[in-house]
Order: structure tokens, then C-alpha cells, then sequence
């Protein structure tokens, strides 16, 4: 065998060994955007701190790694020192930890899957975390103009080529963002973009954009992945959330917490 | 290889954990813990599982801890079924970390049967406070 004929099997050989075995291409709704519709899970926008990124960076399917370290939060100075005293409380002002809605990013991050469904005018986010959900247009309609501030905020989208484009406003002031005490204002404006690179993987990218209390946009990014084996279930937060009475009497005793 | 095990330990450690609240509200991350015991009550509950231990101590004092654990969905997606995996009058080995305010309470991680069978039972502990 030649040296060239050699190099040609080689070169022939490579892609058998690149190629993910026997996985669909990504399904396209009649008018040729991708469907996110399944069961999926997030993950690396986790609240637990130090997991950020970890799935992005192990993501399959050639999807391009992530910043080994994510982005730190752009607070103001004054802000800063708001979050620090929170997380100098160990997290135990959390909002959900009141069961209260995580709101987004968030959502996003959490231990338990959510639903995609997707129509020709809308697409349905439900989500088993805190039971909750977001019925999002694509029919190019604005905000409606009688937002009241919520938890979740106003959902409308539309594509940008092959990736869902999420634009959110209307949020109160109650959720915290990505991680201990990562609070802001009802000036926040996310926006979210879905891109389904490969049958079983979404890449999530989020701006979060809050001009009284972060200085320049900050930007997240997070893998989701298809769970086909799985299905959405009921967490209903409220039944017995006995760690809050705990916290009360926990808060009694400041020695359990730094110092600042 | 290396680069495969790193792989590994960061897809692992990319599940996401506490879906509730901050581990360290509560837990002390430094002060894990094995101990041996009896099971006399299990609350199948959101938003966590709760699970009473008798521990006999080397003084052959019984002494009753309390356990925390995952929500029902979450044990059922790490192989449990209620009122099967667990029951009262099983002897079990439970892993997980103590309670910061020193009361008999604990985060459990896996419990271990006397038949060798294992289950996780809560997640890995979170600093929630950096």
C-alpha cells in the first residue's frame, strides 16, 4: 500500500469514528423551524454553586464548548454589597425556599425536566419545577400593554433562522436570577435564545439586562438536553415545607452565619 | 483519558442540585456523616422526603435523627417507589451531612440496605453561599 492510498483510507476511515451513531436529524414544524417539542432538562444554570457550565463543556454531538468559567454577575458597587449580604446568609432568604415561583433564568436551571409543545402560533413552556408554566406567541404580537408584574414576567417570541428568540419584561422584583442572592428590579429585560443544534441538544443563551443594578447586560449559557425516556411529574412545592420554620428558628442564632 | 474522566466528573457534577432551597441555609457541608440504624417513620412528602432513624450510640443510648432527601419526583427518577424502597423496621446505612443548628437532623445522601442494596436519596451538598 502506497503512502497516498494509506492517507485515503485513513481520511475515509476518520468519519466513521466522528459520527454520533444513528441519531435523527432535528425535526422542522411544516413551515422549516426546528420543533423543540419533547421533554427536556436543563441543568448547568444550577443554583448549587460550582456547576455552572459543567454540562455545556460535556455537551455531545459537536456542540461548541463554553467559557470554562462563567460570566460573574455585572452588579453596581451598591448592589454588590446587597448580594454579599445575602450570601452571607448562606441563602437563606432564597425565595424558593418560600416556594415561591424561581422565575427566569432560573427555571431553566432546575433538578426537574419541562415540556416543550410547539404550535404554528405559540410555544408552550411547562415546566414540572414549581409546577409552573409560560404560553409564549410567535405570531409576531407585541407585550400586551396591562402587564402587571409577575414572577415569570411576559413571554413573546419569534425566529431568528433556526433559533427561538425570547424576549421577557413585566417581571417583579421578588426572583433572584442565577445563584444566592442574585436579586433585581421590575426594570429587568431578559432575553433568552433556544437553538436546537442536534436532535437531543439545545443551547440556551440568556441576557439579563437590569439597568438600576447591573452596570452592562450579563449573559448566561446552559445546555438543555432531550429526556425522550422521561415525562414531565408534579412537585408541589407547599405540601410540608417545614425548612422554613426551621430557617426562622435558625435566624435566631447569628453565629451560624459569617461575617461580613 | 484524563480528558474523558474530567468529562465525566463535570457531567456529574453538572446535575443540578437543590431545587428548593440553599443547602448551606441549613446543612454544614464539612460534617458528613455514616451512621447505622432502624427506620421507624417515612414522610413521602414535597418538598422533601423525610425519614426517621433509631441510632443506638456506642453508649447503647437509642438516639432519634431526623433525615432529609429528595422531592417524590425526584426519588422516583433515582429508582425508589413509595412505600416499597423504604420502610419502617428496615435497617439501613445512611450517608449525609449534619444539621448546622446541632439538633438531631441531617441531609441524607444514600442509604445503603442491610442486602446491599443503594439508593440516593438526596443530592451531593452545595455551598449556597458563595
Amino acid at each position: 500500500m502506497t503512502a497516498r492510498s494509506l492517507a485515503i483510507c485513513i481520511l475515509a476511515a476518520v468519519p466513521l469514528y466522528s459520527q454520533t451513531p444513528s441519531k435523527p436529524p432535528v425535526p422542522r414544524t411544516a413551515a422549516g423551524k426546528p420543533d423543540l417539542s419533547g421533554v427536556w432538562q436543563g441543568g448547568n444554570l444550577s443554583f448549587a454553586i460550582g456547576e455552572q457550565n459543567a454540562a455545556r463543556v460535556s455537551a455531545p454531538g459537536g456542540a461548541p464548548a463554553a467559557p470554562a468559567k462563567p460570566e460573574p454577575p455585572p452588579y453596581t458597587e451598591a448592589a454588590m454589597k446587597i448580594v454579599q449580604q445575602y450570601r452571607d446568609r448562606r441563602g437563606i432568604d432564597d425565595p424558593a425556599a418560600r416556594c415561591l415561583l424561581v422565575g427566569i433564568p432560573r427555571i431553566t436551571g432546575m433538578p426537574m425536566p419541562f415540556q416543550i409543545t410547539q404550535t404554528a402560533t405559540q410555544v408552550l413552556f411547562l415546566y414540572e419545577a414549581f409546577h409552573t408554566f409560560r404560553i409564549i406567541p410567535t405570531d409576531g404580537r407585541p407585550h400586551p400593554d396591562d402587564i402587571t408584574p409577575s414572577f415569570m414576567g411576559d413571554s413573546v417570541a419569534h425566529w431568528e433562522g433556526d433559533t427561538l428568540v425570547v424576549d421577557i419584561v413585566g417581571f417583579n422584583d421578588k426572583t433572584w436570577l442565577n445563584g444566592v442572592g442574585t436579586f433585581h428590579t421590575e426594570k429587568l429585560h431578559i432575553t433568552e435564545r433556544f437553538t436546537r443544534v442536534d436532535y437531543d441538544t439545545i443551547l440556551y443563551d440568556v441576557k439579563m439586562e437590569d439597568p438600576e443594578v447591573l452596570t452592562k447586560p450579563w449573559n448566561q449559557h446552559a445546555t438543555i438536553r432531550l429526556r425522550p425516556e422521561d415525562r414531565v411529574r408534579e412537585y408541589e412545592c407547599g405540601e410540608n415545607n417545614e425548612d422554613i420554620l426551621r430557617f426562622e428558628s435558625l435566624l435566631k442564632n447569628e453565629n451560624l452565619f459569617r461575617k461580613q | 483519558m484524563k480528558t474523558v474522566l474530567l468529562s465525566a466528573v463535570l457531567l456529574v457534577l453538572g446535575l443540578p442540585a437543590w431545587a428548593h432551597h440553599s443547602f448551606a441555609a441549613e446543612y454544614d457541608g464539612e460534617k458528613f456523616v455514616t451512621m447505622k440504624g432502624v427506620v421507624t417513620k417515612i414522610d413521602w412528602q414535597n418538598p422533601h422526603l423525610h425519614f426517621y432513624v433509631d441510632v443506638t450510640t456506642a453508649k447503647g443510648e437509642v438516639e432519634q435523627w431526623k433525615f432529609e432527601g429528595f422531592p417524590p419526583n425526584m426519588l422516583v427518577r433515582q429508582g425508589w417507589k413509595k412505600d416499597v424502597s423504604l420502610k419502617a423496621g428496615d435497617h439501613i446505612t445512611v450517608t449525609g451531612w449534619l444539621a448546622r443548628d446541632g439538633s438531631k437532623l441531617a441531609h441524607s445522601r444514600e442509604i445503603t440496605w442491610d442486602d446491599g442494596k443503594k439508593l440516593l436519596s438526596g443530592p451531593p451538598a452545595g455551598t449556597g453561599g458563595n
